[in-house]
């Protein structure tokens, strides 16, 4: 490469992009940040079971020395949700004598936890049952 | 070969590789505004998924970035055909470089220039000088053997050196 071509190569290479906007910035932290990572759907029930979690790894874990991480530490990164199988159960006759259509639909959840510092985690899987029970309308 | 990140210090690596990222995404999207949309979406999705892969972490990061940036292209050629209607040309205004020393005549010349590139030479002078990816890196994200990135890198800066007067240095 000749000289002219090397000295734009060097003012090209001088040049700065200029830098992403801090809301670009802010929308990216809202994703990665501690926040962002929690999953509505499953906050009612994550942070109570990464509680019981919690305790449950102090009481197996308990010892004297102060090595162990803080087990208040985990936070919950992803929920699954596998529907394994549905059904269609015909119909059904409610209480008060109104027919009614029953679906069965069977899942596994899955959550997992992560301790942001040491990168430890936690896996929960629970089988679940969704049974649908809809007043029949015959019209 | 930088390192991959392996603990949480995504915004020291949006710090360093963001302005060359959200340039790259400014050479294969319309705007600003959709190219922002490319960065945040593959910077995300690097960070939650990819990173740990192996690999190398920037060419990796690019990659992602152009995948983001054809996913939303398809998005909006289905929108337009749907909406039967041109949303205009590509934003031709906005900067995309910082003032230099040799001036903002010089910027917007330079600028200026790039725009009038073949796509696929801007988009490997853009890995290269702005991304910092060697020529073997460029081809492999690109799909190219790396004597053709390279190929294009010089055809691009020959057409570049014929539209830009000479900067002269005094003293």
């Amino acid at each position: 490469m000749d000289d002219e071509l090397q000295a734009l190569e060097a003012e090209l290479s001088r040049l700065r992009p200029l830098a992403p906007s801090p809301e670009l910035s802010a929308r990216v932290g809202r994703e990665l940040g501690p926040r962002g990572r929690l999953i509505p759907l499953w906050s009612w029930i994550a942070l109570p079971t990464a509680a019981a979690a919690a305790a449950a790894l102090i009481i197996l874990g308990a010892r004297p020395a102060s090595g162990a991480a803080p087990a208040a530490a985990f936070k919950p990164v992803s929920a699954q949700q596998v529907l394994l199988s549905a059904s269609d159960e015909g119909y059904v006759q409610l209480g008060d004598g109104t027919p009614a259509h029953r679906f069965r639909a069977s899942y596994v959840d899955t959550i997992t936890w992560e301790d942001p510092q040491s990168h430890a985690s936690l896996r929960w899987s629970v089988p679940r049952d969704e049974v649908r029970v809809i007043p029949a309308s015959f019209q | 070969m930088e390192e991959a990140p392996d603990h949480e210090c995504w915004r020291e690596w949006f710090e360093r590789h963001g302005p060359g990222l959200l340039l790259y995404a400014r050479q294969c999207t319309r705007s600003l505004a959709d190219a922002e949309d490319v960065v945040q979406e593959a910077f995300v999705r690097y960070w939650r998924n990819q990173r740990k892969l192996g690999g190398e972490p920037l060419g990796l990061l690019f990659t992602s970035v152009r995948r983001a940036a054809v996913d939303l292209a398809r998005r909006d050629g289905r929108r337009e055909v749907r909406e039967t209607q041109s949303e205009g040309p590509p934003d031709e205004s906005g900067r995309v470089f910082e003032a230099p020393l040799e001036g903002e005549d010089r910027r917007i010349a330079i600028e200026s220039a790039l725009r009038r590139l073949p796509d696929e030479q801007r988009e490997v002078l853009a890995l290269k000088i702005w991304g910092g990816l060697t020529f073997d890196g460029i081809g492999e994200q690109l799909g190219l053997s790396p004597n053709t990135a390279a190929s294009r890198y010089r055809y691009a800066l020959d057409a570049l050196r014929r539209e830009l007067p000479v900067v002269t240095c005094h003293g």
